[in-house]
């Protein structure tokens, strides 16, 4: 009995039950990812190509794998890789470019491989493949553990060959593709079936490439012939009279030649064919889906047709009777994740976008020193809102700059809630600034884009920008000597609310929050009309004991028609004037309310690297629309400058918000600001809390508050569909994850602690809550209080 | 009113599993006080500082190759052989229990008002006084497969000491990788698969000088709390579900009042998995595991005098402090009606906070819709500008995001 046991337990690692593995740079320190990377290329087979330095930069991976089977889809810099050095003897490496082409290096020259083609690899070689962009590529590694026995019959490559995707060859990159895009989704049952697929395609196809090699000799035929006899077999392992004799009849080959192809790889046929009866058993009765067949119908299946000879030779050749092992495989356990609604660009639109690359904005920041003071002491700036100082809906790195301001000044910014125009009469009327920046007549949009799509609104024809991003940011805000590297502190000074301006209503303050389409409530209403919009405008009281906002009156939206005649029948473009004709007021809404205040900037960002014209709603790496309420007074963010200058934007004021801001927005209310700025050096930063900063780092007087997003860097992982995938991948379980690597990292890198310290701590201490759910780029924030190391020296 | 103690010993402790059919320790009526012992099913990873000299927690402990005091653990089976041992650890939690409320029937509410909690000092002479507790890094944590150092993967326990003196505070003592723990019926524990083996500090390494100069302030609660179930005989400890059981939400301390709803005659209350301190997420899989004691107040509110009350059309947990109410999201708000026979093993394989988020929203739209009569619209609007979303855990299977609303908000003409 305990004997059993003791087996059961030694086999209980025959199985990896999460072989799902995503990697991320964010886990690693800079000096720590050469490494780290070096890793994950060496799991498919390869690393970097001599003579190139390591990759450091941004960079992601999903990774799965199983017995002899690994799968990775990369996406990271420009570099180029090689064969891992190994022996030579298993299957070729299939290579897969994403998005860009790549380039092939071998003794015999240059090749481009174009994206819709398939690299197949041998395994050692003079060969290396560059890619000049960035990286992005699928990679499938097979080796002989992967064949459970089975015979591959040997196909060999001499050379890299370049394979066009048509034919066989194309249904296997696009299972290939399909298989690495869904890697994280799969169950194990699942992706076990589609590992075994992938390798038997591959065999296959290695097998058709070996065989057409102009010197392919006699052993190439003889391989191919001794990989199609184990198809054959394969198809039927059920026939409990699968004998040498009917096989080689089949071949239309004498069974004395069958034998000698199975002695040419060391077998024989009896043995590989109750081998592999056993290792398909074996994997049914590890598989939740055939869950609901019973051991003697798997047994029958693979020609056993008495279950207890079945049972002895299962126990003889993996140790425990097949019972025993499908109980303690029922254990095992995968992921799921959700899938959400859409926001932003639409894929077929970013794929035209990209035909034609869009030069609309090229003037290069070229304002550096120009009026700046050069004296040490600091200085006091005032940035005011109006329509020329503001831009709406995106984020850019070509913007030219409205001030330059050097490290230690403080700066007062004005800035204008976009939502300020679901009650004109209350939030712009007799504000000239505000008048300024929604000026909209048939004859003039005062600030015509509107976002980071195209200016002739030729995807949705909501209007130019076509609302892809929607807060109005003021700025950008250059900071002398700033270059990519360094970290730009912002300290949140003070937050004042902007009051009316309309005679009529002059010194009250007045906010709008909407339950908008994008919204995580809105594919769920539970009364009528669904789906619907509602816009709640609210009034925010500055009172001494409890500042708080309450509401004054709710409206459903209802379409309007824009200046320009467009209709918007959702909420679609961002500062569309209400009429209040249109809508019916409903008072007495949340009656005896009264929120609290929580006033702060949802958006506060560096410009992007990446691109032209970032939409302004996902939040990432640079900062943008974070949508945390600990960004308030006192608060202090850092963040990584990635343009000459830093470029900083701020924008998007709520007067309170909830942890998730759930119906989409917060109580949107303009105010003003004021920053001091500090520009940390990249050479100054060893030892500080923000050395090695990759993503916006938050600091109260109490806390550390560290932000994580589904994809950290969307604009790096996902290239050119960025904008459109980060919509489409939202999801908490990705954020908790990133949220998690980036504590760890901290707690590892800026408090000295070793990854078990890290982990200890952080289940007893460290609060992960919900930032928001209504971004695209969704986020969990981690909340590491100071108090903790108080003591610490 | 009465007040009662209900000390731990193997009559009043049941291990792993929630229970219709346990014989209840000790029986109640609605208004009445009792003062319950819990302990930590973790006390076997420092057996020296947290069972030895202890006769409540060494008469639970107890285990040798004659003698097993409390046999089964876990919902898993009984009759061998055994994987990892009798009820296979398909739950883990030293329940102290169950208390029945006399006159509790399915529809009401049980409310539990914890009225203190004081922590279980070390009975042992040399660190008599003392209290102790541990942490682990374990195989179900949120970090198991995403390590980036080796040897991967890894457990870890981490023992830490609680300082009450002034501000409580919990400082680390030493931690260790766990080995391979034989336990007394000769099966081996490769991971920490089965609670309550006691690990022989001779097969591990010590590390001290860890966390130096970090204190990690004192959050004292129940992970775990809640009802039998009305679905199955013995329940697993592990998914918090309708009745309860391990939310582990640090914020369920002294002050706190959980309602439940009961779901089965009786309502048959359980306690324990007492923590010293916990963060949102319980990320490495425990807390810093600590045995407790609680005083707790029982009402019971009848099923007919709901209406019109704050527990107007509740079928979850709800917990009140002074200041909020708390509502609990799972991936599945009850697991065991929604995924059928296997469901206490099948919901690991569901773990997600979108879905617990998902379900946390709709917890607290139905809230703010029935008890504080706002419509749609308006209990929407008010979740975006004035609830908070935190993540409660990612480790016990069924995963939690609660959704929180203070109460001031309310509080006004």
């Amino acid at each position: 009995m305990r004997l059993a046991q003791r087996l059961l337990r030694s086999t209980a690692i025959w199985v990896d039950p999460m072989s799902f593995r995503p990697f991320t740079s964010e886990s690693y320190a800079q000096d720590d990812r050469p490494e780290a990377w070096r890793d994950v290329l060496a799991a498919v087979g390869l690393q970097p190509a001599g003579g190139h330095s390591f990759f450091d930069g941004h960079a992601t991976a999903s990774h799965r794998q199983t017995a002899g089977v690994a799968l990775t889809r990369m996406a990271a810099g420009a570099q180029s890789v090689g064969p891992l050095a190994r022996a030579n003897e298993d299957l070729p490496i299939a290579l897969m470019p994403v998005e860009d082409g790549m380039v092939l290096k071998t003794a015999g020259g240059h090749r481009i491989v174009p994206v819709g083609h398939l690299l197949m690899l041998p395994r050692s070689g003079d060969w290396s493949v560059v890619f000049q962009r960035d990286m992005r590529a699928i990679v499938l590694s097979v080796t002989s553990e992967a064949l459970h026995g089975r015979l591959s019959g040997k196909p060999r490559l001499g050379e890299p060959r370049v394979v066009p995707t048509s034919g066989f060859a194309e249904v296997f990159s696009r299972l290939l593709d399909a298989t690495a895009r869904t890697l994280d989704a799969l169950s194990d049952s699942e992706w076990n079936l589609l590992a075994q697929s992938l390798v038997d395609l591959l065999l296959t196809l290695a097998h058709q490439l070996a065989a057409s090699t102009s010197d392919a000799g006699a052993s190439a035929t003889q391989a191919a012939l001794l990989h199609r006899i184990c198809q054959t077999i394969e198809r039927r392992l059920d026939d409990p009279d699968l004998v040498p004799a009917r096989v080689a009849q089949a071949e239309g080959i004498s069974e004395r030649y069958l034998q000698k192809l199975f002695e040419t790889v060391g077998d024989n046929f009896t043995h590989y064919v109750r081998e592999r009866r056993l290792q398909r058993a074996w994997a049914d009765l590890s598989s939740p889906s055939e869950a609901h067949r019973s051991i003697s119908e798997i047994a029958y299946a693979y020609g056993f047709g008495d279950s207890a000879h079945f049972s002895r030779a299962f126990r003889h050749r993996f140790g425990l009777p097949p019972r025993e092992f499908r109980q303690q495989e029922a254990e095992r356990a995968t992921v799921q994740h959700g899938v959400a609604g859409q926001r932003g660009w639409p894929q077929e639109a970013l794929a035209q976008l990209r035909a034609h690359q869009s030069v609309e904005v090229r003037s290069r920041v070229a304002c550096a020193g120009a009026g700046a003071p050069t004296t040490a002491e600091r200085r006091h700036h005032h940035l005011p809102v109006e329509a020329s100082r503001v831009h709406w809906g995106y984020f850019s790195r070509s913007l030219p700059p409205q001030i330059e301001i050097a490290s230690g000044d403080t700066i007062t910014i004005e800035t204008l809630t976009q939502h300020a125009s679901d009650d004109p009469e209350l939030m712009i009327s007799g504000d000239g600034a505000a008048e300024s920046v929604f000026g909209w007549t048939p004859g003039k949009k005062n600030v015509d884009r509107r976002g980071a799509g195209p200016m002739d609104a030729s995807v949705f024809g909501r209007g130019a920008g076509e609302g892809f991003g929607v807060h109005i940011c003021t700025g950008p805000v250059a900071v002398k000597d700033a270059q990519p590297g360094d970290v730009l502190e912002v300290r949140i000074l003070d937050i004042v609310p902007r009051a009316s301006r309309n005679p009529s209503h002059a010194g009250r303050v007045f906010g709008s929050s909407v339950a908008a389409w994008w919204g995580y409530h809105y594919n769920e209403f539970l009364g009528g009309p669904k789906p619907r919009e509602a816009v709640t405008i609210y009034e925010i009281f500055e009172d001494a004991e409890l500042p708080h906002a309450r509401a004054l009156y709710s409206y459903r939206w209802e379409p309007q028609t824009d200046p320009f005649g467009v209709v918007h029948a959702t909420y679609d473009y961002p500062g569309v004037p209400v009429a209040p004709g249109t809508i019916k007021r409903r008072h007495a809404v949340l009656d005896g309310i009264k929120i609290p205040l929580r006033p702060h900037f949802g958006v506060i960002a560096l410009a992007p690297r990446e691109l032209d014209f970032v939409d302004s709603v996902p939040p990432s790496y640079f900062g943008g629309n974070l949508d945390n309420w600990r960004l308030g007074k006192g608060a202090t963010v850092y963040l990584p400058v990635s343009v000459p200058g830093a470029l900083l934007s701020v924008g998007d004021p709520h007067a309170a918000q909830g942890d998730g801001e759930l119906s989409g927005t917060a109580i949107e209310c303009s105010m003003t600001g004021t920053f001091e700025v500090i520009l940390h050096k990249k050479a100054d930063l060893a030892g500080r809390p923000f050395a090695d900063l990759s993503y916006p780092l938050i600091e109260t007087e109490s806390d550390w508050v560290l932000t994580g997003f589904s994809h950290p860097n969307y604009l790096a992982e996902f290239g050119a569909q960025g904008q459109s995938e980060v919509y489409a991948k939202s999801s908490l379980d990705l954020a908790m994850k990133d949220a998690f690597r980036k504590m760890r990292r901290f707690l590892m890198n800026v408090k000295g602690l070793s990854e078990d310290e890290a982990i200890a701590l952080m289940s007893a201490a460290v609060d992960f809550g919900v930032t928001q759910v209504v971004d695209g780029n969704w986020g969990v924030h981690a909340i590491l209080s100071k108090r903790l190391f108080q003591d610490a020296s | 009113m009465k007040h009662v103690t209900l000390p731990v010993s193997p009559k009043t402790v049941h291990w792993g599993y929630f229970s219709k059919t346990v014989t209840p320790a000790l029986t109640l009526r609605s208004g009445d006080r009792a003062t319950i012992e819990t302990l930590t099913h973790h006390a076997n990873d420092d057996y020296e500082r947290m069972v030895q000299g202890d006769p409540g927690a060494e008469s639970v402990f107890l285990w040798t190759r004659e003698h097993k005091a409390v046999a089964r653990r876990g919902s898993g089976p009984t009759k061998g052989p055994f994987i990892r041992g009798a009820g296979e650890g398909i739950g883990v939690h030293l329940l102290t229990g169950p208390v029945a409320i006399e006159g509790a029937e399915p529809g009401d509410i049980l409310e539990v008002r914890i009225l203190d909690i004081r922590p279980r000092p070390s009975c042992n002479a040399c660190h008599a006084g003392r209290c102790f507790g541990s942490n682990v890094a374990a195989n179900w944590g949120f970090h198991y497969h995403d390590l980036i150092e080796e040897p991967k993967p890894r457990e870890v326990v981490t023992i830490f000491e609680l300082d009450t003196s002034g501000e409580p505070y919990a400082k680390a003592v030493y931690n260790y990788v766990w080995t391979p723990q034989t336990d007394p019926d000769g099966i081996v524990h490769p991971t920490i698969d089965y609670p309550g083996v006691r690990v022989d500090h001779a097969t591990i390494r010590k590390r001290e000088n860890i966390l130096s100069g970090v204190r990690v302030p004192a959050r004292l609660h129940f992970g775990t709390m809640g009802l039998a179930p009305s679905e199955a005989d013995f329940v697993s400890s592990i998914p918090p579900s309708y009745t309860g059981g391990n939310i582990d939400d640090w914020r369920i301390g002294k002050g706190a009042r959980m309602f439940y709803p009961v779901a089965v005659p009786g309502a048959y209350f359980s306690v324990g998995d007492p923590h010293a301190a916990q963060g949102d997420s319980e990320l490495g899989g425990t807390a810093i595991e600590t045995s407790l004691t609680g005083d707790f107040e029982f009402i019971l509110h009848k099923k007919a005098d709901l209406g019109g009350t704050s527990l107007e059309g509740l079928d979850h947990p709800m917990l009140e402090t002074n200041h909020a109410w708390s509502f609990y999201g799972f991936t599945y708000p009850n697991y065991l009606a929604a995924l059928g026979a296997d469901a206490q093993t099948e919901i690991a394989n569901h773990s997600s906070l979108d879905r617990a988020m998902r379900d946390a929203f709709r917890k607290l739209r139905r809230f703010l819709m029935t008890v504080h009569r706002l419509s749609e619209d308006e209990a929407i609007s008010l979740m975006s500008v004035g609830a908070d979303f935190g993540v409660t855990q990612v480790v016990d299977a069924n995963w939690g995001v609660h959704g929180t609303i203070r109460k001031n908000i309310f509080r006004c003409d």
